[in-house]
């Protein structure tokens, strides 16, 4: 890294600001991740050494190539001052790539540009999607929980839950511990928004900021949780949600459902007793129902792990295990679970993603909904009286 | 990737109306079934008391069977062949009329004289308890007035947008559905229907008692055919499908790399011809995939996936 001083000709920009341009730019920005690699030139076989990953300076994170990079001193938090940096978009989003003609050189937390908090822009709960960050948001504490989590080699403590605001609500991840309670109203920024396992995620670390707030404006906690159902449609137009909660009839099972195995190391479902991952394995028998339930506008799949299976259906998994021996057909033990689901109607909450197949919901709670005769007459009686 | 088809809510009556059809293009395309009260039907679930099932057809290799289902407001056949296996054993397993829901395909035949019959293929069903019956027929009811509600508003306000009925949480699929019912029958009585829906309510009150299963159809009649189906093109051999598949790569394969989002055609022959495919036989199988609607060339020399 050399440690020249950049010619005053060269404007520093930040990340927020970065547009493609055939000027060269100087900016700071802290390495947020990295990777190695190296690519080979077809021309003569010569290989580069390149490292890229992810550069934040706090208003926006960009992706950046280091073509030639040194081989130490590059560390996830390292801040950098790169002078004659080339910016293209790619994506709709701009890149940044050190060559030959860039110099860069080692910065400290004082250089990043400083941004006051006032800058930054409010924004609402269902404004947020990934890769969104440098922005402000006032939310409730739904839920938290800590969890603990193996990355790499290391242990970490993660905040689980989820927040809302009046436009909607959205998983949170939090990497440092702010203490925060269910219930509480909070300002949040310095935060970003990431995809992970199909739903949007909250990510706040170190770099975010917290202060709590009156929140006069922000929904109770129990209004999210205990919200009326919605249409099937409605929830297949806003792309599944946090906090789904719909009721519908059982019109069919999806596979795999009733009796499965699934790998002891993975927990995927074995299929002739070869695991997608860990090849040939001896799977552990499991019960669950993928099932289809259906509203009149719409259809969505609830995918329900042994306890709600076992309680919707009244068989334990020893049942059904039980049943197979005496009969060695496993579809029989499908059937009989749909024959006992089919046409029931069910109340069901949980987090909805959507994919190419439609909305899938994990459950937090199923519940089985009686209708009450009498009121469902008179309502429909007086409709019907005040329409002709 | 379209998506599961909703079950339709609906009563018999509404289906007894539904004589309009809407034919799918193209690859594995749904049909659908139109009814004047804003139902675009490809899957329904209908609530009543099935009757015992009877066999329809000689054909021992291809079993089929038929019932019929009454509802307070009329009533509906609904059959089950060797493709429903599951739906077929319950349909027969059943001697005497019993309440039941029943979710499935609708199906129109027109006979010769242009009668139209729906019936409703199942694909699932289920034997239930009165009150759980009633509990759907109510559910039913409750959606077809809000169908009828949609139309009769749509009638009143054509030029209503479609963004300020979904903003009130009406799904997109009625509004459509509702539209094209106008459409597809603008002179039809919905007061009389709204009339036909008062018996279902009563029943949901419990004052009818179970329903009495509808008059047995006919003995009579027997099918041993099944209604004919619109002239199929002659199958493909393994090598035309072959050809086709790989003549569809090439095309995603420029459309991706091309600024527009479309495969020019002397590319695509080129590159076809480097894999040693000739001109003519390029010619020819875009002659097949433009007729069956996968491909199409709105701007001359431009192909586009269609």
């Amino acid at each position: 890294m050399s440690a020249e001083r950049p010619p005053a000709t060269i404007p520093e920009v930040r990340l927020r600001d970065l547009r493609p341009s055939v000027s060269p730019v100087e900016l700071v920005g802290r390495v947020v991740s990295f990777d190695r690699r190296e690519v080979v030139r077809k021309s003569d076989q010569s290989r580069r050494p390149l490292l890229s990953g992810l550069l934040s300076d706090g208003t926006a994170t960009v992706r950046f190539t280091w073509w030639d990079p040194p081989r130490e001193g590059i560390e996830r938090g390292t801040i950098l001052r790169a002078v004659g940096v080339e910016v293209r978009e790619f994506r709709d989003r701009p890149e940044v790539t050190f060559t030959w003609r860039t110099r860069v050189s080692a910065a400290g937390p004082a250089d990043l540009p400083r941004v006051d908090s006032e800058e930054i822009p409010f924004r609402s709960v269902s404004e947020l999607g990934p890769p969104d960050e440098g922005f402000r948001v006032e939310v409730r504490v739904v839920r938290i929980a800590p969890r603990t989590v193996t990355v790499g080699e290391e242990r970490r403590v993660v905040h689980d839950g989820l927040v809302a605001d009046r436009s909607g609500a959205i998983a949170l991840s939090s990497w440092s511990d702010f203490g925060l309670l269910p219930g509480e109203a909070v300002r949040i920024s310095g935060g970003y928004v990431r995809q992970f396992r199909g739903r949007s995620q909250l990510v706040l670390d170190e770099r975010a900021t917290v202060v709590r707030v009156e929140g006069r404006d922000l929904p109770a906690p129990e209004a999210l949780l205990r919200a009326p159902p919605r249409t099937i449609a409605a929830v297949e137009d806003a792309g599944g949600g946090e906090t789904v909660a719909v009721e519908g009839v059982v019109v069919g099972l999806l596979p795999p459902s009733g009796l499965v195995y699934r790998c002891p190391t993975c927990a995927r479902t074995v299929k002739n007793g070869i695991c997608r991952i860990h090849g040939q394995v001896e799977g552990r028998a499991d019960l669950r129902a993928r099932i289809v339930l259906d509203d009149g506008t719409g259809a969505l799949t609830v995918n329900a792990g042994r306890a709600e299976t076992e309680r919707l259906w009244g068989v334990t998994l020893d049942d059904a295990r039980r049943r197979l021996r005496e009969q060695p057909d496993p579809s029989l033990i499908e059937e009989a679970l749909l024959e006992s689901l089919l046409g029931r109607r069910l109340r069901v909450r949980g987090v909805g993603t959507k994919d190419d197949f439609g909305v899938t919901v994990v459950p937090e709670s199923i519940e089985p909904v009686e209708v009450d005769l009498d009121a469902a007459a008179a309502e429909l009686a007086a409709r019907l009286s005040g329409g002709t | 990737m379209a998506l599961r088809e909703p079950a339709w809510r609906v009563t018999a009556r509404e289906l007894e109306t539904s004589l309009e059809e809407e034919k799918g293009v193209g690859d594995r395309a749904a049909s659908y079934l139109l009814s004047p009260f804003a139902a675009r039907m490809n899957r329904v679930l209908v609530a009543g008391t099935l009757s015992p099932a009877e066999p329809i057809g000689r054909d021992e290799t291809q079993p089929f069977w038929r019932s019929r289902l009454t509802d307070p407001t009329g009533a509906v056949a609904v059959t089950a062949g060797s493709f429903q296996p599951r739906a077929m054993a319950q349909l027969r397993s059943s001697p005497a009329p019993r309440p039941a829901l029943v979710v499935g395909k609708t199906h129109l035949y027109r006979g010769r004289d242009g009668v139209g019959y729906v019936s409703v293929r199942a694909e699932g069903m289920r034997f239930v308890g009165e009150a759980e019956e009633r509990a759907e027929v109510a559910e039913i009811v409750r959606q077809s007035l809000d169908r009828l509600d949609l139309v009769e508003r749509i009638a009143r306000e054509p030029s209503v947008p479609d963004a300020t009925l979904a903003a009130e949480g009406i799904p997109r699929t009625w509004i459509r559905a509702a539209r094209e019912s106008l459409r597809r029958y603008p002179n039809v009585d919905r007061v009389a229907f709204r009339r036909d829906l008062r018996p279902a309510v009563r029943h949901v009150a419990g004052d009818s008692g179970p329903i009495a299963p509808g008059p047995a159809p006919p003995p009579s009649v027997t099918i041993t055919r099944a209604p004919p189906a619109p002239p199929a093109p002659p199958p493909r051999t393994a090598a035309e499908r072959a050809e086709e598949s790989a003549f569809l790569d090439r095309l995603d394969e420029l459309a991706d790399a091309s600024a527009d989002g479309y495969a020019d055609l002397k590319e695509l022959v080129a590159r076809l011809a480097d894999e040693g495919v000739s001109a003519e036989r390029a010619e020819l199988v875009l002659g097949r995939l433009e007729e069956d609607g996968v491909v199409e060339e709105p701007i001359v020399g431009k192909l586009r996936r269609a």
